[in-house]
């Protein structure tokens, strides 16, 4: 048995094994206690969203726009007086939540979200807040949520990967290590798909073969049950030479799957324009037929890179942004609704951070626009929707000004505790033992935020 | 290992049946032991045990073991197991009577509720069979003394044996004895076809040839086999399998891992490195002997072969976390530990090791060791004298660009330091306003553009105020004194800041005396808030300057300023301790704040990294060196670098060290360090070693947690094997070929690996009793390379920079030449359970997963190994089919073709309505034939995977 499985078929013994379910580190398992949610979908901003400017109405910067704020706090660049949003909220829904016009159809769910508007990080900058957010440590080799989630839960649908991550065009800051399985088996790691593509041979690596004629790949998968059937006779009870035999035949399945799962022309047309015609809209319905499917943990990215770190003219930034994924994103929330899905599934919306309540000044040298906003990781908002979580609702605040969160402050660490209780864990016993330790996503941080679930 | 939710879900579900109550009892201890460890513990460790300890027994009270909490304090008991109401500790913490517990301030209610459910559920302390491991020192020589693995390694008796013909190596006799305990049989040797495959890949990662089985076959010598592993041992493509299970623990990688943008992420060299593994593998260069050099190859003698020196990628080729200098230590300390001891010694960064005897001071003490080594940045060439003329133009480039940029930074950093001092001032008051950072990292994510000061600077100001703060500077006592006034502004400011200045003058404290300078110039000052106070030591510095340049002046040679009081201002200026001083080494952190500078720096960097880079670069070895001055790290309390502790000696573990621990004298230490570990008395180093080598012959090790032999390991299956190995390894030089033989010419591993009777299984599952021999898959390496060898593509050259081998065209070179890139480790590497290059590797995980069936069945790689197997002119030759067939399976199974295989194959072919070759009109390439698709589920076979 291979490292990471051997005291699971100690214990279970031959019974475990012949059943071929220790090969499979992807079977499904039960969690500690009852979930609440199955299934998570994490959008990233990456970048680092202004909180101001979307979920956290600040009246306050409006009445000292451009005059020096009394307290400050230290941040990757300068930044200057205090900068009222260009944006305009409202209330909406039965529940009045304040949301801004940069996200005018996702607010038509507010009844449906629970803003975290106290979340806070550890530092101002993307690579260590990346991986916070990500992996629950900002320097070390830790592995990321999902990895842990399907760690943890395994996978519906074994003819899917387990953990999905999409990204048009390229990589977001520091690529492959937001999802990585670090010391977990390579199975936990999530699979880049580069939504940039439609076509699913190009979004799944070898997912067709183009060598066979039509109609002899069967044929010859045949021919190698045989084989290998042969092979097994002298050998009866290897549960490793099982889960290999098996392995071919979910693979094949998964040819046609997975290009059933990612050929958005199945949808109906209204669905379609529902999610509208763009990169992100496309992500996104592909998330849901992939999340109908039993994909366990899918993280969209907005684009390679952080495209939401608008240090200057965020306006444009923002709305630029906000216009590509915010009909999809309500385009999702009401489809998942419709049919009966979001109950069951977590959808996170957020950055790495947030952005200042004061104005950046440029850099010398630099060409600038102005009118930016520089990281703010002393308080951000995050907003939650579905599975198990508290809908038209904000917990928690910053200061009047947007500066720190205040009032019943989330660490990142709180927030990944909250998440796998909604799944069904303690995030203290979800663990797994390497170099000597029993590791954890939470590390030895972490507290289940309560009051925002339903 | 299992995890917890694997072990709690199994319990559950598998053992309800079988031995319900016992597992249940498990379930419930380990859940209270869960408990107590994540919940209980900490709290009491952060908030009771520093009066309630080893160190102080506040009321006679402590609060850290088993036997300590039954005892109580003065007045008794303070738990009553399962009666918190009664329990005086409960009411002490909810500060509900007279005694008020923690008294610096109640804990939090959820502590609180924690505290009173554990003593609710009956206050339950793991009872550690050896005493309780987070105690200080007596326990722990308690635990090192009676712990298996910390034992000395001793002389076994081989164990008597009635069936000599059975034991053909010391190895069998210690299986044996085992399984005639446990009653079971061994399996009958297997047969020659099946040996000779096991040893190629066991040695080689490829397959034997057809020739090399009939060979065998045919050898009826005595000595057949013992002639293949000879064979095999002295072929290079055994230093070419061999060094890769090395390079899994030392976590090797061509690539930094994550870098800033302009950073390049390429280690040029790390090939270097990979080379040198090899080549020690192949000259079975003594095993003490490689790790001496993988430490300390700069200290050692290398005559005119420098090779040698790229031994050191061992240590300088981990990931880099953005150039954080701790994390890239605290790296380096746990490869050295986990991959060379069996211990993880990174687990006491920030607190003494909760499970093994290992005390911050031992993580801290390595830590000064590689705090003391520095990677120059100017590598060496390694290349051997007669190669060295090819690349005197190279090398001459080189030199150039590296003078070009040395006189740069020396220009820069006269510039860095001059502006240092000259605003001195400005530094004190911002490094007053700073708050102390944990590492360089949060530093310079905290550039602070408000003033154009340079945030490492500042950096220094605010840690050095600190430690005055905490350990009296005469000269900065007094500002210390000002700056601590409550009042910050104005008349009032003035008038106490001239008081305390009259007190300081009027009545000096000889144990703490203040510089005469300083209270005479602020004496002198109007000080009506900080500001001018910074701005009076501002002018007192720049006094004490001019003062020394003129004494340069005059005198070059001169050491110190006259008078003392003068000297300890320019101490402050010029010395050990002095803030402004910007050493060469440490100059690019100055460089990376500093926006104005930033883009020269690059540059300059630039153009060595693209000579470094180029195609006609000679060799180099990413070493270390020692430090010209070499010093002791302090313990950062909680691990965190801005709490510093005592200072830790820099010296070998306590638990290794027995009676004999004592600091290193030379250098940094690391040559000392690197013969503790190769000292024959180091109960580890053999044990470990040779414990992996068993586990790469048997598919799991004798430990089967084989990076880690401390308390929570798993214990050997053979203690006395282990040991046995372990000796004999040392005996014998330390020789791995020799260990090897031990291994592959005894009967245990030349058993046969046919299931047991279904008794033995339920016995002995996993095989821990060696009962028969344990089949195996291949892993990634080994599966490609297997791939390319039958194909007949493969391309033995040896050595040399990383090849690409996941994109097309497919590099045909040996995995172990693929390029590794830790930052981006292609998927492919993943799926096939390559072992991560984030950290050290103690074995692979094994999982089977459909991506790897997807990539053999549709991959053009696979794709193009089928075409060339099936146009190599031995096999087209061949006529008729079922000849052909067969020489098919020799080639590919090193076996013969049955007649039901043949009957099989020739129905399959037969069955195609046309085999001539046909253009897929939607991709340029040809469809595979019948003969091709018949190949190419050949390759797609359990059998060619796997290893009998």
């Amino acid at each position: 048995m291979g490292f990471g499985l051997v005291g699971l078929e100690a214990l279970a013994g031959k019974a475990l094994a012949a059943e071929g379910v220790a090969a499979n580190p992807l079977a499904p398992k039960q969690p500690h206690f009852a979930p609440r949610a199955q299934r998570v979908v994490h959008l990233f901003m990456n970048g680092g969203p202004s909180a101001v400017d979307s979920f956290d109405e600040k009246p306050a910067l409006t009445k000292y726009h451009g005059r020096t704020l009394p307290t400050s706090q230290r941040t990757e660049r300068k930044t200057g007086t205090a900068m009222k949003s260009p944006f305009r909220f409202r209330n909406y829904g039965n529940s009045g939540l304040s949301i801004s016009d940069m996200f005018p159809h996702v607010a038509q769910h507010a009844d449906d979200l629970c803003v975290i508007r106290s979340m806070y990080a550890d530092v101002p900058n993307h690579e260590p807040s990346f991986m916070l957010m990500n992996c629950g440590d900002a320097r070390q080799a830790r592995p990321s949520l999902g990895s842990w989630v399907t760690y943890g839960l395994g996978t519906e649908n074994q003819n899917l990967p387990g953990f999905i991550a999409m990204c048009p065009g390229g990589f977001p800051t520091m690529a492959g290590q937001n999802w990585r399985s670090a010391f977990l088996p390579g199975a936990y790691q999530g699979t880049h798909i580069n939504t940039q593509h439609t076509q699913p041979e190009q979004l799944i690596e070898h997912l067709k073969n183009d060598f066979l004629r039509p109609g002899r790949q069967s044929e010859q998968l045949a021919l190698l049950r045989e084989l290998n059937a042969r092979h097994l006779e002298q050998r009866t009870g290897d549960a490793l030479l099982e889960a290999r035999i098996q392995s071919f035949e979910l693979a094949y399945r998964m040819q046609s799957e997975a290009t059933d799962a990612f050929d958005l022309s199945r949808e109906p047309a209204d669905i379609r324009a529902m999610y509208g015609n763009s990169v992100y809209g496309q992500q996104l319905l592909m998330t849901r037929r992939l999340l109908e499917r039993g994909v366990r943990f899918i993280q969209v990215w907005h684009r390679a890179g952080q495209p939401w770190d608008a240090h200057d003219a965020i306006e444009a930034n923002h709305r630029g942004l906000a216009g590509e994924c915010d009909q999809p994103i309500a385009a999702l929330l009401a489809d998942l609704k419709q049919r009966g899905m979001l109950d069951s599934t977590l959808v996170i919306w957020g950055g790495e951070f947030g952005r200042t309540p004061t104005v950046e000044i440029p850099t010398p040298g630099v060409s600038s626009q102005g009118l930016g906003r520089d990281h703010n990781h002393y308080g951000f908002s995050m907003w939650l929707a579905g599975g198990g979580v508290k809908g038209g609702y904000a917990h928690g605040a910053t200061d009047e000004l947007g500066w720190n969160a205040v009032e019943n402050r989330v660490h990142v660490h709180d927030l990944h505790a909250t998440i796998l209780h909604l799944l069904g864990f303690d995030h203290e016993q979800l663990t797994y033992r390497f170099a000597g330790r029993d590791f954890r996503l939470t590390d030895v941080h972490g507290h289940v935020v309560h009051d925002v679930l339903a | 290992m299992a995890s917890r939710i694997h072990r709690t879900l199994l319990l559950a579900v598998f053992l309800c049946g079988l031995q319900s109550l016992c597992g249940r009892v498990a379930q419930a201890d380990e859940m209270q032991e869960v408990f107590f460890e994540k919940r209980v513990r900490p709290i009491l460790v952060e908030h009771c045990q520093a009066c309630h300890g080893s160190k102080k027994q506040e009321a006679a009270l402590r609060l850290d073991s088993a036997s300590a909490l039954k005892k109580g304090g003065d007045s008794g008991a303070v738990v009553v197991p399962g009666d918190p109401e009664n329990s005086p500790l409960i009411h002490a913490v909810r500060y509900a009577e007279a005694t008020r517990m923690p008294p610096k301030g109640k804990l939090p209610d959820a502590s609180i509720q924690i505290l009173t459910t554990w003593v609710k559920q009956g206050a339950y302390w793991p009872a550690d069979p050896v005493g309780n491991p987070i105690e200080q020192k007596p326990d722990w020589q308690e635990v090192t003394r009676k712990h298996w693995a910390f034992q000395p390694v001793p002389e076994v008796p081989v164990p008597e044996f009635k069936k000599p013909e059975w034991v053909k190596d010391s190895i069998d006799a210690f299986i044996r004895v085992r399984l005639n305990a446990a009653k079971i049989e061994p399996n009958p040797p297997a047969d020659r076809r099946t040996l000779i495959r096991r040893a190629t890949f066991d040695l080689h990662g490829l397959p034997p040839t057809p020739a090399e089985v009939a060979a065998f076959e045919a050898d009826s010598s005595d000595d057949a086999f013992a002639t293949v592993v000879n064979r095999l041992l002295d072929s290079p493509r055994y230093g070419e399998r061999w060094a890769r299970h090395w390079l899994d623990v030392a976590r090797y990688s061509d690539t930094r891992g994550y870098v800033r943008l302009r950073d390049n992420p390429n280690y040029h060299f790390a090939w270097t490195y990979r080379d040198y593994v090899i080549r020690a593998f192949n000259e079975d260069l003594p095993y003490d002997q490689f790790i001496l050099q993988q430490l300390a190859a700069d200290q050692l003698p290398h005559d005119d072969d420098p090779r040698s020196l790229a031994a050191m990628g061992f240590l300088t080729l981990g990931q880099r976390f953005i150039n954080s200098q701790h994390d890239i230590i605290d790296d380096r300390i746990d490869v050295v530990s986990r991959g060379l001891l069996g211990l993880s010694v990174a687990c006491a960064r920030c607190h003494d090791h909760k499970f093994d005897p290992i005390p911050t001071r031992d993580y801290y003490g390595l830590h000064g060791i590689f705090s003391s080594s520095l990677e120059p940045f100017d590598l060496p060439v390694i290349a051997t004298q007669p190669e060295l003329t090819r690349y005197l133009d190279y090398i001459r480039e080189l030199q150039q660009r590296t003078a070009q940029y040395q006189q740069f930074l020396e220009t820069h950093r006269q510039k860095f330091e001059l502006s240092f001092r000259n605003r001195i001032a400005e530094y004190l008051l911002a490094g007053q306003k700073e708050e102390v950072q944990a590492n360089f990292l949060a530093v310079m994510f905290l550039v602070d553009l408000t003033k154009d000061l340079n945030p490492v600077t500042t950096q220094r100001w605010a840690r050095l105020l600190e430690q005055t703060r905490k350990h009296h500077h005469p000269v900065l006592a007094p500002w210390n004194g000002l700056a601590a006034l409550a009042t910050t502004a104005g008349d009032e400011f003035a008038t106490q800041a001239q008081e305390l200045i009259a007190t300081w003058q009027r009545s000096p404290q000889a144990d703490r005396p203040m510089n005469p300078l300083v209270l005479q110039k602020l004496k002198e000052s109007s000080l009506k808030n900080l500001e001018d106070v910074a701005r009076g030591y501002g002018e007192l510095f720049q006094q004490a300057d001019e003062k020394w340049q003129a004494a340069l002046k005059a005198d070059s040679s001169v050491k110190e300023l006259e008078g003392k009081d003068w000297e300890e201002l320019r101490q402050l200026l010029y010395g050990p301790q002095a803030p402004s001083v910007v050493a060469l080494d440490e100059i690019d952190e100055f460089f990376f704040v500093d926006a104005s500078m930033q883009n020269q720096f690059h540059e300059q960097q630039r153009k060595i990294e693209d000579w470094l880079a180029s195609a006609n670069a000679a060799p180099h070895a990413h070493v270390l060196v020692d430090s010209r001055k070499p010093r002791d790290s302090h313990i950062f309390l909680r691990g965190n670098a801005s709490n510093p502790g005592p200072a830790a000696a820099r010296q070998f573990l306590a638990a290794l060290s027995r009676e004999s621990q004592r600091p290193f004298e030379t250098g940094s230490g690391r040559l000392e360090l690197a013969r503790a570990i190769t000292d024959r008395n180091n109960p580890l180093t053999a044990r470990v070693f040779v414990n992996r080598i068993w586990m790469h012959h048997f598919g799991a090790g004798l430990v089967r947690t084989p990076s880690d032999f401390g308390l929570r390991g798993e214990p050997p299956t053979h203690p006395e094997l282990l040991d046995h190995l372990a000796r004999q390894f040392m005996d014998e030089g330390w020789s791995l070929k020799k260990l090897h033989r031990h291994v592959m010419l005894s009967s245990t591993y030349q058993q046969s690996s046919a299931e047991k009777p279904a008794a033995v299984r339920i016995q002995d599952p996993e095989n821990r009793l060696l009962s028969r021999m344990s089949r195996r898959r291949l892993d990634w390496e080994s599966l490609r390379d297997s791939l390319l060898a039958v194909s007949g593509e493969i391309d033995l050259t040896m050595g040399g920079r990383s090849v690409t081998i996941t994109t097309q065209p497919y590099s045909r070179r040996r995995s172990v030449y693929g390029f590794v890139d830790r930052q981006n480790l292609p998927g492919i590497f993943r799926t096939f359970d390559f072992a991560t290059p984030e950290t050290s590797n103690p074995q692979r995980h094994q999982t089977t997963v459909p991506q790897q069936a997807l990539f053999l069945l549709n991959s053009p790689f696979l794709k193009q190994q089928t075409l060339h197997l099936a146009v190599l002119p031995e096999l087209t030759s061949i006529e008729p089919l079922d000849q052909r067939i067969d020489a098919v399976h020799r080639r590919l199974f090193g076996r013969p073709a049955q007649p039901t295989e043949i009957e099989l194959a020739t129905r399959f072919l037969t069955a195609q309505p046309d085999t001539k070759p046909e253009v897929n009109p939607a991709n340029p390439s040809q469809y595979l034939t019948p003969w091709e698709e018949y190949l190419q589920a050949l390759l797609l076979s359990n059998e060619f995977a796997f290893v009998d």
